[in-house]
């Protein structure tokens, strides 16, 4: 990467640059700022929970500082153009995930999940993404939370699974409710 | 043999979760798998299928935060439902305080105390420190001087001990207390003489207790035990009794007769040979105590533990 | 009777058709569970526990011995393959193991870790069983001070090892230790940067955030560079498996990670990873493809994996001889013994010698049971590398929420994997690297307990850090780490470095 800096002779202030510099000492900030807020009696080890904070932060602003001074002189790294609208899928399947896991259970949130990352990938035939996601969910909780005692948020879809497989093995293997 | 071999790993893999259609009892372990609270619950579930008193039991784990995480999520999901049981203990008394958690113990239906493990006071075999009496002197001399080995600030293992200088007069504020990460840490750091005593549980010290490389001060419990051959705190001048419980609750809301009936199935377990065999096997005491006793002795506890917790300085 | 005697005599049971086939169980259930990103071998045995509960004692103990590694082994394999390590001490192996997978070798990548493991087990097993007393002694001379000074030493030995930035490392390393901060403060029971949420009082799990930083994000930075990336891998380049050359630059890393993994993972505090960490750091430093590292060096899949898998046994050593469980994983490992009525502790090895014996000769069969169980699956599990992207990415998300779903079933920790997986991304567009954050939520907390315990014991006496041998030893070597490459870099501009490398060659 250093090679690839050295032959570009723009310098121009890197926007981008400053704003992770600016994120690098409001962190700093915060954790300052909170350090501030502990209860600093301590008798004896004199470094108290609040010491380490102090120096994360101290060194987090330092870095930022650093990071604008290269940021002005043009020296940090180039970076290749992104695509947002692939990330937004991904991001939106697993904002979808959290939010709908604890009521349609594991296998339809996250077969959601599946079919969302896998259009953000450009596949976008849903009537296979979705239907694929959901039984390999299944299959997977099935395996995991039925059989390994994994503890896997169940919905709707589960319940049904776990009674028609007790009903099943009922049947093949006698007894075996008791 | 093949058969046996075939039927036993099916059985292992598949019997559990699909014995039976309706769940009797969900308990709720407020930790992670294989910790003190998630073995409790499993012996619950273990005991109370074995017996006969009910007929399918899930365990759940939810870990976070002493069990205060696990313990707000009981206290919503199981409003009204006597179906749902969960795990405490004393160490979520501190966590509730000291994590300032806006639920209590007074959200969930306290049922009873199953278990207790008493605290222990070790030093290393090679220490000059022969007795309480020893260590009562050594700290009122110096408090600073004494660094005691034990788990995180907070726990029991740190309550005692500002309980036990309190107790003999000095300020629990200036107990040198060395918090170290569970399992055999503070073992470790007592072991390799890195710090004066070591506090815990007796579990956490028994085998090399029994080795001869650590040597009891005193134990914690109201009269001596047969597991440990030591005096207790009482006989060695001070007058202090701890004891690290285990209980189970119920959710809010419900009624006396789902109360009762809980009651009832939780006394039936205790009694179970089931329950006695597994008591054995882990070595812990059973300090069995219910109904209102429990709760008035439950009342009195998180009154004792927010005074120590404040006079220590970690709760304001 | 004497050592071998009693081995031998373990190793006869069992080799018996059902133990056999009880370890076959094992390591199978195990390596199952194991993959799965964020469940360890720890959180593995104690799922799998009850199932060996229905076994008699000695079969019992030998499935529990192939779980165990099979739970270790598990998480080497998503790492290599899916960049997506499957806990801790797997980190390290998805930075060059990953990219060896990427260029077509991840054949050979899978084969060194998995003959790098068994060898590792093999030596660490036997090591546990002749010389575990001595171990235990020089673990126990470690204490607050001299964990401090190991950390250091980790600190300064694993940040010259990633990247060229030096600026980028540090921010990265910096970023991992202000994570590190959040949570409860052990000394002080007080909540740092919590702001109120029960669910940060526990602080950041590692493996959410290493999933989070590795899977996620790169599954986020690769969907950005849209058909500028290549549509799909090419799963085999060459030979399926290790060459002549891939052999010759592995036996010395695997021997050499298993020197520092066994001891690290004998300490009370010492942790699988740190030994992952030394190995890597170690192993940049010795190799003469230095170039190679970043872009897939397989000195740094096979050291870090012999380190893994030699700290589990160490692990073992205060266990079975203190009873101290050292590790979640020991811990549990003590439940499961407690089933028998049997109490590791010191007079283990005296009052139950068959059953000792029997589960160390049970660890090397486990071991052996799962070389020889994965080595012919390296073909089938490479193959997965050809499935076309979009699926491929869908699965590992599938599985990566699964494993942090599955160790913790709160929606706070999914929420923490979008936050840190949009972070990591954030990072590789930046180029910063991942590691250090990392390594700096790894190291950070237990260099900053230790040293606070260090003072409060000493009384507030800073002199006490150096006032052991081991301890002053062990910042002598951190000075030197330090200062070295300085005092090289100053004489003509590293011509001296250079030159030491054109002599390597």
């Amino acid at each position: 990467m250093s090679t690839e800096l050295s032959q570009k002779p723009a310098r121009r202030p890197d926007r981008a640059a400053l704003a992770v510099a600016a994120v690098l000492i409001a962190v700093g900030g915060v954790i300052a700022w909170d350090a501030s807020h502990l209860n600093a009696a301590v008798r004896y080890a004199r470094i108290g929970p609040q010491t380490v904070p102090y120096v994360v932060a101290v060194g987090l602003a330092g870095l930022g500082l650093w990071t604008i001074i290269e940021a002005l002189r043009g020296d940090f790294p180039e970076r290749e153009p992104q695509e947002v609208r692939p990330v937004l899928w991904i991001v939106g399947g697993l904002l979808l995930q959290l939010l709908t896991i604890r009521t349609v259970g594991f296998s339809i949130a996250t077969g959601l999940l599946f079919a969302l990352v896998a259009r953000g990938f450009g596949e976008r035939r849903w009537w296979i993404s979705v239907p694929a996601g959901v039984v390999i969910s299944m299959l997977v909780w099935l395996l995991f939370a039925r059989g390994l005692a994994l503890t896997l948020p169940g919905g709707p879809l589960e319940h049904a699974l776990s009674a028609a497989l007790s009903a099943l093995l009922t049947l093949v293997v006698p007894g075996s409710a008791a | 043999m093949k058969h046996t071999i075939a039927a036993s790993i099916l059985a292992a893999a598949l019997a559990l979760p699909f014995a039976a259609q309706a769940a009797d009892y969900s308990v709720m372990a407020p930790a992670a798998p294989g910790g003190g609270w998630d073995q409790t619950a499993r012996a619950i579930q273990d005991a109370l299928t074995g017996a006969g008193i009910a007929g399918n039991v899930q365990v759940t784990n939810v870990p976070g935060a002493g069990g205060t995480i696990g313990l707000a999520q009981f206290a919503q999901e199981a409003k009204g439902d006597p179906s749902k049981l969960i795990v405490s203990g004393y160490v979520m008394v501190g966590a509730i305080l000291t994590n300032k958690s806006p639920v209590g113990l007074d959200a969930i239906t306290p049922i009873a105390r199953l278990t207790g493990e008493y605290e222990v006071i070790v030093v290393p075999a090679s220490s000059d420190l022969k007795t309480l009496d020893d260590l009562t002197k050594k700290l009122k001399a110096d408090p600073g001087s004494v660094s005691w080995a034990g788990g995180s600030a907070g726990g029991t293992d740190h309550i005692t001990a500002g309980l036990y200088a309190k107790t003999v007069g000095v300020d629990p504020k200036s107990v040198n207390y060395v918090a170290f990460s569970g399992g055999g840490e503070a073992l470790a750091a007592v072991l390799g003489s890195q710090t004066t005593v070591g506090i815990s549980g007796y579990g956490e010290f028994q085998s090399q207790v029994e080795a001869g490389a650590l040597r009891v001060l005193g134990v914690s419990a109201p009269d001596r035990i047969a597991i440990v051959d030591a005096p207790t705190f009482k006989e060695g001048g001070v007058d202090l009794v701890v004891q690290n419980w285990r209980m189970i609750g119920a959710g809010p809301d419900l009624s006396a007769e789902q109360i009762a009936a809980i009651n009832a199935d939780i006394e039936k377990m205790v009694q179970s040979e089931q329950w006695k065999k597994t008591l054995e096997t882990k070595g812990w005491i059973n300090t069995y105590l219910a109904g209102d006793e429990f709760k008035a002795q439950l009342a009195k506890e998180i009154d004792s533990t927010t005074a120590i917790l404040k006079d220590i300085g970690l709760v304001s | 009777m004497n050592t071998l005697d009693l081995l031998i005599q373990g190793l006869g049971v069992a080799i018996q058709p059902m133990n056999l086939l009880y370890a076959l169980v094992g390591v199978t259930l195990g390596t199952l569970v194991g993959v799965l990103p964020g469940i360890g071998p720890a959180t593995t045995v104690a799922l799998l526990l009850p199932v060996t509960y229905r076994l008699d004692p000695g079969g019992s103990l030998i499935m529990f011995a192939g779980i165990y590694y099979g739970g270790m082994y598990g998480g080497s394999t998503t790492s290599i393959l899916l960049n997506t390590p499957g806990e801790s001490a797997s980190i390290v192996t998805a930075l060059e193991g990953n990219k060896m997978a990427k260029n077509g070798r991840g054949g050979a990548a899978l084969s060194t870790a998995a003959i790098g493991s068994f060898v590792a087990g093999l030596i660490a097993t036997m090591a546990l069983a002749f010389l575990a007393p001595w171990i235990v002694k020089f673990a126990l001379a470690f204490g607050p001070r001299e964990y401090f000074a190991l950390m250091v030493l980790a600190f300064v030995t694993v940040s010259a090892a990633f990247g060229e930035s030096t600026l980028r490392g540090l921010t990265s390393l910096f970023v991992g230790l202000a994570l590190g901060l959040i949570g409860i403060d052990q000394q002080t029971g007080q909540a740092r940067l919590s702001f109120g949420v029960p669910d940060l009082l526990d602080g950041v799990e590692v493996t959410t955030l290493a999933v989070a930083m590795f899977a996620i994000g790169e599954t986020l930075f690769v969907a950005a560079q849209g058909r500028r990336a290549p549509d799909r891998v090419e799963p085999v380049r060459g030979s399926l498996w290790m060459n002549a050359a891939d052999w010759a630059r592995s036996w010395k890393p695997w021997l050499r990670g298993t020197i520092i993994g066994f001891p690290i993972g004998a300490m009370p505090a010492g942790g699988a990873e740190i030994g992952t960490f030394f190995s890597y750091a170690v192993e940049k430093r010795l190799s003469r493809h230095k170039d190679e590292f970043g872009n897939g060096a397989i000195e740094g899949v096979a050291g870090p994996e012999a380190a893994n898998n030699a700290s589990a046994a160490g692990t073992l050593v205060p266990l079975l001889t203190l009873g101290l469980p050292t590790s979640a994983t020991a811990a549990i490992m003590l439940a499961g013994f407690q089933q028998y009525g049997l109490q590791p502790g010191p007079l283990l090895f005296a009052t139950n010698p068959q059953l000792v014996w029997g589960l160390i000769a049970s660890l090397l069969i486990a071991n052996f049971m799962l070389v020889v169980l994965n080595l012919p699956m390296v073909g089938m599990w490479v193959r997965l590398l050809a499935v076309p992207k979009p699926w491929l990415y869908a699965g590992i998300l599938l599985f990566a929420t699964l494993g942090t779903i599955g160790a913790n079933p709160s929606v706070a920790e999914l929420v923490m994997l979008l936050v840190f997986g949009l972070m990591g991304y954030g990072l590789r567009v930046f180029g910063f690297p991942i590691a250090p954050v990392v390594v700096g939520l790894i190291l950070g907390p237990m260099a900053e307990q230790q040293l606070r315990r260090a003072l409060a014991i000493s009384q507030g006496d800073v002199g006490v850090l150096v006032a052991s041998p081991i301890a002053a030893v062990l910042l002598g070597l951190a000075l030197i780490a330090l200062v070295l490459p300085l005092i090289l870099r100053a004489r003509g501009r590293g011509q001296i470095l250079a030159a030491v490398g054109a002599d390597d060659d």
